[in-house]
């Protein structure tokens, strides 16, 4: 299996990546690239494994990093309980809305989400006293162990290697899925529901696990986000941030591991190198989007596996 | 043959508005035992089937599995009891692949989940290991091993009805209830289908058969109920029933009487 190889050669590129470079603009690129690469990956257990779309994943995101954000600022709360924390809070708001929401699938579920979304970026705009509204909140401390113990966080390089730790653990999870009973459910659940539920699994509660699972990752991702930037404001779940993120999951490949790091990468590097146009980059993603969903269902990842002429398993890791 | 009693159906009813596609109908399946459901086209089988799978909820009466009450009880949750159906157009995950088809059928019978995988514990290799086999097992028992890793969506028609077997199988029921399983077959598949539907029940898996096919239903069942206008008109041996008046009246004689 060439798996055994590519893998550690991936990572041990992954590792050395920093270095290519000194310049730290470069290493911002890198850290939001592996920063849109967990958010991508968590959305892909929605769209990719529960087959679900939603827009409502950067309110999650945002509620991540909002949450860490207070916690700092009221509590002194600037590690990893910070980062757990806004996992909670986003799986939990992940939770009740996904326990409503789910109990219609398909365009309507889009559609409570567009909502849902809209609803936590309306309120983080105007309740003023929590989250000071469009001004959002700043001067957030960096990212310690466990808060204010001495140990922070600032440059764009450890950042770079906390982020990728976690996205390397999330794939991880996501492969070890895929090659788990509760990963075919998943999988039945997206391919055929009747069918799932025929064989005795609960569509329902796969659904709703698929996605409070990819809410709390998302909330990771908006701690992290938060420490680096130490500058949080409602933007961060405006529609931008949500058309974003489903692109990297479809350009890139839903329902595999490598598609949507890919897609966050061509998001981020397409956005620096198109700088010069300005908003007319928005046109060229709508493009990019609408290209690959008429010629490439697949993603960028089925046009390796076409060109190498590999059997194409649907699902990544079953095998 | 045990005369354990599997399934117990008793005044079941379903009520469209004012029109009533189920009435009254009594029946049990003994454990090891192929029952079938048959009647003309409009009769009110796939009703009467949809109802006891849990798809629809009756209006009234009562469905007892090993003797418990399962009246309208969510499909999933009859699956869990042991009770797996089949669907009348084909039902499948038509983009995996055949064995993955049926690796997700093993769901029910497993218990590792998701931390177990991440952990690659023992539990998790050795479960792993026996959805490979059980999978594999199933697509043999259909004749489909040679076919495991074409996507169900590439297989040809009576390939596809065969791998819905498999995954039926795979799911390890104690019931299975078969929809039509014969719908769309040309004589020679039916042929094998009868003989495939003996050797589930040779592993020990009770069936409930709903079918028009009446080569197959005579084929196959041990015992016959038919229906017609949602009410059960006859019930016994396929030979008794084919020549009850009754039944050759509805199956044979309907123009004559209404003419």
């Amino acid at each position: 299996m060439s798996r055994k190889i590519t893998i550690p050669v991936i990572l041990l590129a992954a590792l050395a990546l920093p270095f290519m470079t000194a310049n730290t603009y470069f290493h911002h690129l890198m850290v939001l690239w592996m920063l849109f690469s967990l958010l991508a990956l968590s959305l892909n257990v929605i769209i990719g494994y529960i087959g679900e779309l939603s827009f409502g994943h950067a309110a999650f995101f945002g509620i991540g990093a909002y949450t860490a954000a207070i916690l700092g600022m009221h509590f002194g709360l600037a590690g990893i309980p910070g980062i757990l924390l806004a996992a909670i809070v986003a799986g939990l708001f992940g939770f009740v809305i996904g326990y409503v929401s789910l109990r219609i699938v398909g365009p309507q579920f889009a559609i409570l989400t567009l909502g849902f979304g809209s609803i936590i970026y309306t309120i983080t705009n105007y309740w003023v006293d929590l989250t000071r509204g469009p001004m959002g909140i700043s001067n957030i401390q960096p990212l310690g162990l466990w808060g204010g113990d001495g140990i922070a966080l600032t440059s764009a390089i450890g950042y770079y290697y906390v982020i990728l730790g976690c996205v390397v653990a999330f794939a991880y999870a996501c492969h070890a899925l895929m090659s788990s009973r509760t990963g075919r459910a998943f999988i039945a659940t997206r391919e055929n529901a009747p069918l799932a539920a025929s064989l005795g699994i609960d569509v329902f509660r796969m659904k709703l696990l698929g996605f409070v699972v990819a809410t709390a990752v998302a909330g990771v991702g908006g701690a992290l986000y938060a420490h680096y930037l130490t500058v949080v404001t409602p933007d961060v779940m405006s529609m931008q941030y949500v058309a974003a993120l489903i692109i990297m999951v479809i350009v890139g490949g839903r329902g595999t591991i490598s598609g949507p790091i890919i897609g966050a990468l061509i998001y981020v590097a397409l956005l620096e190198a198109l700088r010069a146009l300005g908003p007319l980059r928005l046109v060229i993603f709508a493009a990019l989007l609408t290209a690959s969903v008429i010629f490439l269902p697949g993603g960028i990842v089925s046009l390796w596996r076409r060109i190498t002429g590999a059997d194409t398993p649907h699902q990544e890791g079953a095998q | 043959m045990s005369k354990e009693t599997i399934l117990e159906v008793s005044g079941l009813t379903k009520a469209f508005g004012g029109l009533t596609a189920v009435k009254a109908v009594d029946l049990t399946v003994q454990r090891g035992e192929i029952l079938g459901v048959i009647g003309p086209n409009g009769a009110g089988k796939t009703t009467f089937f949809n109802v006891i799978a849990g798809s629809l909820p009756p209006t009234s009466g009562s469905v007892r599995f090993k003797g418990n009450d399962c009246t309208g009880m969510r499909a999933d949750r009859m699956a869990r009891l042991g009770m797996t159906r089949t669907f009348q157009i084909t039902s499948l995950f038509p983009a995996l692949s055949a064995i993955d088809n049926v690796r997700a059928a093993t769901y029910r019978h497993k218990k590792t989940g998701w931390a177990a995988a991440i952990l690659r514990n023992r539990a998790w290799q050795d479960e792993e290991a026996d959805v490979d086999a059980e999978a594999m097992r199933a697509l043999e028992f259909v004749d489909l091993g040679k076919r495991a890793h074409v996507n169900a969506e590439a297989l040809s028609y009576g390939e596809q009805r065969r791998l819905e077997i498999a995954i039926a199988i795979a799911a390890k029921p104690e019931l299975l209830l078969l929809d039509e399983p014969a719908a769309g077959m040309n004589p020679e598949e039916g042929q094998r289908l009868v003989s495939m539907i003996k050797r589930i029940r040779d592993e020990g898996i009770s069936i409930l058969l709903v079918e028009h096919h009446m080569r197959v239903v005579m084929g196959v069942c041990d015992r016959v109920a038919v229906i017609d206008h949602g009410e059960k008109i006859a019930e016994g041996k396929p030979l008794d029933v084919v020549n009850d008046p009754n039944v050759v009246r509805v199956y044979l004689g309907r123009e004559a009487v209404h003419a």
